[in-house]
Order: C-alpha cells, then structure tokens, then sequence
C-alpha cells in the first residue's frame, strides 16, 4: 500500500517537473526562473536484516523496501536574483524525512523553516507479558504467571522514540553592520523505551513512555562596527512531559493486595503488587546574554566579553512518597513538608578576553570565565521515605543542593618566531569552588602549555601541543555528602563509601597530553595528515576508585587526486583507551553472628581488594574511490568503512580474599569477563549515468554488516530459572546483521 | 502541570507578539531595500584608486568569475552589493588588482591575497579580510579562539568561490568532513557502535560546536557542556528534587559523546563505570561475574536496571534514583 502510494507520487512529481521544463533553456514560472533536482529510485534487498535484527540496521534510518523520493530541491528566484525561494526535501514519506524551506531577499531578509524526522529504535526483538492498560501503567495478569511464560510472551514490533522537530526562523540584515534573528524550535519525542522498575530487590523492565515536548524560542541581535560589535540575546527553553509516572505490577507479589504492614527497627515492610516511578518533570529555563568586543588603539589589542543570566524553574507536583497504601497509611512521616520542589536554578556567566600584539610577531592573550551555578531550590527534609514502594525507611533524608563556581582563567603568548615559527607558551588555572557538603569543597587545578606551529614549506604543516595539568584539593571527606543529606549518626556508619575512596572527578590528579598533526602536501593533489595524540591522568593519592588513565590515538587520513578524473581517499585512526581502577568489596552482615556480635556489621578486610584494568581498543578505516570513466557522462565511485572496537575488562585480586566467611571470601573472587566486542563493515560503490542533458541514472550496491558480543545481553531473555522472579527483563539484545542493497535512482535537474 | 501551561501560553502570546513585531518591522522594511540604505554607492560610482573592478577579473578569470557569481555571496557582491564594500566585487576580498591586472596578471603578480594554500600572507591577513564583513554574530569571540591561535584560516574550512557544499560554502561537501580534516579521532568516532546519529546525517559537529570561537574552552555553543546537551535532552535539566552531583557537574563524567564502543556512549561498561565512584558496602562493591546470581547487577542495564532515573529523580523517595 505504501509503495504503491510512493510510486504514484513519484510518477505525478516526475511528470510535472517533465511537462513544466522540457528544455535546457532557463525555466520560468509566472517570471520567477526556476532551478532544481529531483532524485527518485527503489531498493531491493539481497538480504534482508530480519525483524529482529534490525534494530542496529535501522537504529536512526528508515531503509523501507520500495520506490523512494529521495531529494527533491526547487529554488524560485527572480531574473535578477534579488529574492529567492528554495524548498527541499529528502527521504519523503519515511520515518527519517526531512525538508526546508528557505525565501528571503538577498542580503536583507531571510525567512526558514525546516523539519525533520529522526527516530531511535532501541529495539525489535523485546518480548512484554505485561500489558499496556493505560499509557504508561503495565499490568500483569493475577494469580503472577510463572517465570517461563515471561519468555514465551508476545513480541513487542518495535520499541523506539521518534523526534520530530520542527523550526522556524527569521533573519534581517536591514543594514550590513546589523543583524536581528529569531528563531523558534519545537522537537516533540513520541515512543517508548525500557527502563526498569524495581521492588526492594527484584526489578521488571518495562516500557517508558515518551511523549515529551521541548519549545526552544530564541531571539539574537547583533551590531557590528569596524572598531566595536555588540550582540543581545535572550533564550527561552521549555519541557513538557505529558506523563508524570510509569507504574508496573510486581511480578514477585504472591497476594491480590499490597502484604499488610510489618514493623520492623527501620521502619517496616509491604510487598506492593505495583511501584511506580517518576518521570522527568516540565521544567523551564531563561537565559539573558550581552556579548561585546572592540578593538583598542594600543597594541591591536582586541576585548571580548559575555555576561550571561539563566533562570531554570521546576515546579512540578512530587507525587506521593508511594502508591502502596499499607505504607502510607502506616505512618505521619510520608506526609509531604510540601507538594512541590519550587526548583530556582540561577546561573550567572562572565566570560572576558582580551588579545594584544605588542609587537608584530607577538601576540598575547589572557581569558578569565566565572561560572556561578546557584541551586536555589527548597532544601527539602523528610522524616522518612518509602524504598521501592517496598518498605518504609524513618531517617531523615535531605534534599541537597549542590552549588558550585567555576573559575576558568589562562594566559599565553605566542611568538612568531620567523614567519614558519610560531611557538606559544601560556599557563592556565581552574578552580571548582563547590557546596562544602561535596566531597571535594576546593579544587584548583593549574596547568602549562606550549604549542609549536611549523609551516617551513609549503608542503608541510606541523602543529605540537603539549599541555601537563595538576590538580590539587583543599581535603577530601569521603562522608560529606551523607552528612548532609541524612543524619550525623547515620552518615558515620561503616555502611557508606569507603574512606579510602578518592572520586576521578574531584580528587587529585597530574595529567600529562601531547597531541601532534602533521600535514604533508607534496603536490597540489596528495595531502597526508598523520596524527598522534596521547593523555595520561595520574589520580595520585586515590587507594580506592579510578586510579590511572591511559588513551593514545594514532591515524593518518591520505587524499590524493592522481588526475583530474580520479579521488583516492582514506584513512586509518587506532584508539586505546586503559584505565586501572580500584576497589574493595565490603560485605555487610546484618543478623548476630559470631563475626558480627553486634549487627549491623560493614567489614574492611584489605584482602578483599580488586583491581580492575579495562581496555577499549579500536581500529577505523575508511577508503573511498570516486572516478569519472567518462566525462560528463559516466562516474563510478566507492566507499568502505570498517570499525572493530574490543573491550576487555580484567579483574583480578592483588592477594587471595581470605579473611571473611566462605561465602563472603568467594564473593570477594574477582570474575573473568568475556570481552566486549563490536565490528562494522559498510561498503558501498556505485555508477551514475548522465544521459540527455539533465538526466542521471544510477546503479549502487550496498553491503553492511554488524556483529557484536556483549555478555550482558546476548542471550539475555525475559526470564532465567536462576534468577527466578528477581529479574524480569525485556530480553532485547542488538543483534547482528548482514545486508546485501541494490538501489536504482532517476534523477532530473531542471533549469 | 497544569500552571505551566498557562505560564507557557502567556510566555506563547508574548513569543508570539515579538514574531509580529519582526514581522510589522519586515513588511516595513522594503523602503530600506538595499537601493535606498544610505551606505549602498551609486551606480557606476567610480572605483578608488588601485582598483580594476570586477569586470576586468572575469576578462582573464571567466570560469572561476561562473563559479563564484552562483555562490550566495557572489550574487550579494556582483548584483547586489549592499555599501562600497561590497561593490568592490572580487577585489573586496583579493585586494586592489589593478597593479595585477597592468602588470599583464600571472600567480602573485601585483601583490593580490590569493589565499590558495602557498599564500605567502600572513593567515591573520587573510582572516582580516573576511572579519571585516563577518565578525559578528558566530565570529564575535574569534580573536584569541583556540583555531585564530593556532592559525587555521577561514579558508582552511570555506570554500568561497564554489559551492563545494549544500551550504556554509564548506570546503569540503560536509561539515564533518571538513572538521574531520584535523580531527581525525573525533571523526573515527562517529563509526563506533554507540554513536550520535551524525554518520546518518541527522546531526553535525557545528550542532553542538561553534567553530569560530565560543564562551567555553571547547568551542561549545552554548555556555557550558551540560547545558549544551540540555538543548536537546531538556528533561535531564532540571532542577530535580534528587541531584546527582556528577551529573549536574558534567555529562562527559560519564559520556563520550563523539561516539563509544559501550552502550548509550558510556566511557566504561557497567557496572565498572558506577564502581569507580561507589565503594559503599554491600552490592555496589562486589566485583561480579557473569553468573545468573549477579544478573540482576550486571545483566541487561546493569546498576540502572533499578537506579532507573539516575540523571536526577522528582520523586519524594527517589533519592537512590530508584522511583
């Protein structure tokens, strides 16, 4: 039926455009030339990706069997050129279309609008016993199938989000020097994907609806004088989520009911038949923006700066601590302090630089950026919170806010040696200056650089950049966040992070990056550019967490053009990517016991450690071909890429975990894991026939092929008899897929 | 919810009022139409001293004059130039040509800006010369960027005398062919399993990345790395009830957003990217295997099989970002 319907309207456009320009003479409508092209064609599959393996195939794309318009562009302009309109579309009537329409007069006004379709499959092959009975409530049959039904449960077609955006936009240029833009977006995102909805510890995976919209209005304008530019901008962002929870029936719940409510020291316990889970809620932001630069008399020094004010507010309803009535009725401490969080984010930007050439070969610079992110909102307490719709817990729990400044501030100088030689040296500071309840309250991290820039001959370009960077912190408490946002008894127990731990993004670290691009030109038609880069991060003093990072890169991109009918390209790029972490196993044992007298019990042993070293290693290629065979009337081109990625994560114990209990010295053993592996090979030649004046007929094979290994979902299903009802999942995977392509296009300029 | 909307709705008919004030401003506007703005120069005023005019270019140059007259800015300098700038037609970007042109012409010849790649003047020469048209808007902050610093050209990226590109008159026929000429890396990235659709054409660098100089230190559009992802991810802006400090610092804690070989552009398979940060006892610190007692920990979605909303949760018990 769908093709069908593409078919006809390819044959109409087709028609029309062949009535409306049959010469080679400039077209005209109603006295506006006209110009254009129009491609239409069909795909016929060799092979096929299966249903179920075409998630990864078409994961942004839309690749349907059947005649196709693919582009269609069509520009309307008067004789002399003054004003002008273009409308241009790709992909018409598939899940990934897109067109734009652009008119305006020339160098006063411009009017735009465009859209455009771009879905996300996350998966074809999921199977969902529970059902849908309203949009994002999934309901399980009662008395709860048995596990094995889960995994004979019907296929879901496809889970997937499509965005469609749409955007207008207005420029006005009444004079060369002034510039008034607005600008209006509106992406809405309609469609499902799966998330997980626990219950104490077991956990089904349902389906997230999406139905999100997001209003993007913004406003520019902008004056430019020879000596001084100005700029004005205001930004309004808007979140719409038209759905405020996902609920999901317990799988694991024996009873009809939620279980009556069992008092416990902690609080207490009821299994639910459901929980439900928040979904992100509206939220809006403003930003102000003034932006200027002038040019001094002094030493061609150039001043720029940016201030900057954003407003985000979020103020939706927080829905109730739980849907299990046996908890909310059991206890005062889920009332809510209040229904809604009054979210106030401010944050306030100044950015200012300056450039100076004091002498000809020198040049000079300096930056300073303040980044003030103020979290205004409620700090909210609450005496007790409901875990998973499963069990009240009565500690009090804090909302915290998490503040910070950002200071950002560099200088350098740059010294043009001879007219090939340009070295520059500079030195560079940040700051983070956070809320004292993070971990880290002051960091200030100081750094060098110097870059060299050859350019001896005409054929050889060189660019060397080293920059070593250095950390450091006023302390480290690894509780700061849990005194905050529980209470002070609470916080000291031995059950939170461990005191050894330093996190990667706070703590301290040397850092040490080189990055090295050459380009070689030895005629005007071959360019080579190998390149090098390297990064080190030392996180010194980190016992426990991410204690070392290593990634290095190494390509070279080759274009050459032996004669004028022939382009050769390609390039090979290898990327490894190391980091060592550390960690402990800290088992907890919350009954009496002859280990733990005195329950609960958190237990340190140093010879539960484990070290993991993770590798991500990948290799890129890519060679394309383009000749003309013959002039004008016969091209032929090709294009291959392939990519192979492998992971590799190896833990080990540094010594042999011996000081607990059996089970818990076998829990501390360090596990083999397969590897991560992914490859991708994409070939694609083709033949493009220009015959009669403005007609193109091409022939293209395409050949794709993805084959990945990822233990953690490749023989992943709804229900395994090991875990029992403790894990429900989706059981969809991104499976491999082979195809074979052939596509046949027409294509017709007009002018 | 329900308050939003109306605030939207006023927040609309304001939007809306401002389009029609742009609007009114347009339709008024045609009286300012180029042949009336008070810097445009009368027709066939004559050329300052030096010049040649843009006719006696195409005399010698006529295949190159075709190519660069379809260009957007060449219907702007030879039909419809806006001041005397622009009038000057080729020799507004190439400099005085009339020494080149009684000179009989010839490669370098007369002292002209030829931009080709062995153009011996000095790139912030070259660069000059197209900031003195474009040097607001995207091109405030270009003095001090991080490519002015290191000498890119513009030319090392635009193609001014032909359409090489759809649009933005880009050297090469996309934008991340043209950035990929030096960013090799980030190019190759684009091919990994995880990725962001650019390689299918829905996205480009310049989506995220102003090349011409920004207010961050990687050349980001917006002013910082998170609220640059927020522009399209609006839902994970916030403000949340539970934050996720990491999160609200900084997506690339967690992302590499050119592209991973680990699911949603993670820099590290789960759960080991969790472990780096959460060393509190019991589950998170087990190094676990692959057996099905661990599945619920590993399998799947791993840690976020249950910390579902780990960007930051509303909910008033979500905060182990579990509801």
């Amino acid at each position: 039926m769908k093709a069908t319907k593409t078919a006809r309207l390819l044959v109409a456009v087709l028609a029309i455009l062949g009535l409306a320009a049959p010469a080679s003479a400039q077209t005209q409508v109603f006295g506006l030339n006209v110009e254009g092209d129009i491609e239409a064609g069909g795909r016929i599959y060799g092979q096929k990706p299966s249903k179920s393996e075409s998630a990864k195939f078409e994961e942004y794309r839309d690749l349907p069997e059947l005649p196709y318009l693919g582009q269609f562009r069509l520009r309307l302009f008067t004789p002399d050129e003054s004003y002008s309109s273009e409308f241009e579309g790709s992909k018409w009537g598939q899940q990934d279309q897109e067109f734009s329409l652009r008119t305006g007069r020339l160098g006063l006004w411009e009017f735009g609008f465009d859209w455009d379709q771009t879905r996300h499959i996350f998966s074809t092959n999921a199977r969902m016993l529970a059902t849908e009975s309203a949009r994002g409530v999934f309901t399980l049959p009662f008395p709860r199938p048995a596990g094995a039904a889960y995994n004979t449960a019907r296929e879901l077609d496809e889970i997937s989000t499509r965005w469609d955006t749409a955007r207008i936009l207005f420029r006005l240029t009444p004079t060369p020097d002034l510039e008034l833009r607005a600008q209006y977006t509106r992406t809405h995102k309609d469609g499902d994907r799966p998330i997980g909805v626990p219950f104490g510890f077991n956990v089904i995976e349902v389906l997230e609806p999406i139905e999100q919209t997001v209003h993007d209005f913004r406003l520019q304008a902008a004056i430019a004088r020879e000596q001084w530019q100005l700029q004005a901008g205001y930004t309004l962002s808007v979140f719409q989520n038209a759905l405020s929870s996902v609920t999901a029936d317990n799988p694991s719940s024996v009873l009809a009911t939620d279980t009556a409510f069992v008092v416990t020291a902690t609080g207490g316990t009821s299994t639910p038949i459901a929980g439900r889970l928040s979904l992100p809620p509206d939220n809006m932001a403003h930003t102000l923006s003034l932006a200027g630069g002038v040019n001094l008399p002094w030493w061609r020094t150039r001043v720029t700066s940016n201030l900057s004010y954003s407003l985000w507010l979020q103020n939706d309803d927080f829905l109730p601590h739980t849907r299990n009535p046996n908890i909310a009725a059991a206890t005062p401490d889920l009332t809510l302090p209040q229904t809604s969080l009054n979210g106030n984010i401010q944050i306030f930007l100044l950015n200012l630089n300056a450039t100076s050439r004091p002498l000809p070969p020198l040049t000079l610079s300096a930056k300073y950026r303040l980044y003030d992110y103020m979290d205004l909102s409620d700090t909210i307490v609450f005496p007790g919170v409901a875990e998973t719709d499963a069990s009240l817990v009565r500690e009090v729990h804090r909302a915290g806010r998490w503040s910070y400044i950002k200071h950002n501030a560099d200088v350098d100088g740059r010294w043009r040696i001879v007219q090939p030689v340009a070295l520059t040296l500079g030195a560079g500071w940040e700051r983070w200056d956070r809320s004292p309840h993070r971990e880290v309250p002051v960091s200030d991290e100081v750094f060098g650089k110097a870059a060299l820039d050859l350019t001896p001959w005409d054929w050889l370009l060189a660019k060397l950049k080293y920059m070593p960077s250095f950390r450091r912190i006023n302390r480290y408490d690894t509780r700061a966040h849990a005194l905050h946002t529980t209470t002070e008894e609470d916080a000291l127990s031995p059950q939170l992070q461990s005191f050894q731990l330093r996190k990667f993004d706070e703590g301290e670290r040397d850092r040490q990056r080189i990055d090295l691009l050459v380009q070689l030109m030895p005629t005007d038609t071959l360019t080579a550019t190998p390149t090098v880069g390297w990064r080190y991060d030392d996180y010194i003093r980190s016992t426990l967490g991410l204690q070392q990072e290593t990634s290095w890169s190494a390509g070279l991109d080759l274009n050459w053009m032996p004669v004028e009918r022939v382009a050769i390209f390609g390039g090979y790029m290898y990327e490894n990517i190391l980091q060592k972490q550390r960690s402990r196993y800290r088992p907890v044992v919350t009954t009496v016991t002859a280990q733990c007298p005195a329950p609960p019990c958190t237990f340190d042993f140093a010879d539960f450690d484990w070290i993991s070293v993770n590798t991500d290693t990948v290799d890129t290629y890519h060679l394309g071909v383009k000749v003309s065979l013959i002039p004008k009337v016969l091209d032929w081109s090709m294009n291959g890429n392939y990519s192979s990625a492998l992971g590799r994560v190896e833990t080990r114990n540094p010594v042999r975990p011996v000081t607990g209990t059996a089970a818990q010295n076998t829990a501390a053993i360090a596990k083999r894991w397969p590897a991560f592996e992914d490859t991708l090979v994409r070939l694609e030649t083709g033949l493009k026939y220009h015959f009669w004046k403005n007609w193109t007929a091409g022939v293209a094979y395409i050949f794709e092929s993805f084959e990945k290994h990822d233990w953690r979902t490749d023989t992943l299903n709804p229900f395994f008899p090991a875990v029992g009802l403790g894990g429900i999942w989706l059981g969809n995977d991104l499976k491999d897929y082979t195809a074979h392509i052939v596509g046949l296009t027409l294509a017709y300029r007009f002018k | 919810m329900g308050m939003k909307r109306s605030a939207i709705r006023v927040l609309g008919v304001a939007g809306g009022a401002a389009v029609a004030l742009v609007a009114v401003a347009v339709l008024g506007l045609p009286g300012l139409a180029p042949a009336q703005q008070p810097s445009t120069p009368a027709a066939g005023a004559p050329l300052p001293a030096g010049y040649a005019g843009a006719e006696a270019c195409k005399a010698c140059h006529e295949e190159v004059d075709q190519k660069f007259a379809a260009t957007k800015m060449g219907r702007l300098f030879l039909k419809h130039p806006r001041n005397t700038l622009e009038r000057l037609g080729c020799e507004t970007c190439h400099g005085p040509g009339k020494a080149h042109v009684e000179a009989g012409g010839g490669r370098g010849v007369g002292g002209m800006i030829s931009f080709a790649k062995n153009d011996k003047t000095p790139v912030e020469k070259r660069n000059a010369v197209c900031l003195q048209c474009h040097q607001k808007s995207a091109r405030l902050f270009w003095q001090g960027s991080q490519h002015e610093s290191r000498d890119v050209a513009c030319t090392n990226c635009h193609k001014i005398m032909e359409d090489a590109s759809p649009k933005f008159q880009l050297a090469k026929e996309t934008v991340i062919e043209t950035c990929g000429q030096c960013h090799l890396q980030k190019r190759a990235q684009t091919m990994r399993s995880s990725h962001m659709p650019l390689r299918e054409g829905k996205m480009t660098c310049t989506d995220c990345h102003n090349p011409h100089g920004t207010v961050t230190p990687t050349l980001l559009k917006e002013n910082s790395l998170n609220e640059t992802c927020y522009s399209c991810h609006a839902e994970k802006r916030g403000p949340f009830l539970w934050v996720h400090p990491p999160v609200q610092e900084s997506c690339a804690n967690c992302h590499d957003p050119h592209g991973s070989n680990h699911e949603k552009m993670l820099k590290l398979a789960k759960p080991r990217l969790c472990q780096q940060c959460h060393i509190e006892s019991r589950h998170p610190t087990e190094p676990r295997g692959r057996s099905f007692d661990q599945a619920r920990f590993v399998f799947g979605r791993s840690c976020t099989n249950c910390h579902a909303v780990i960007h930051g949760s509303n909910h008033p018990s979500g905060n182990a970002f579990k509801r």
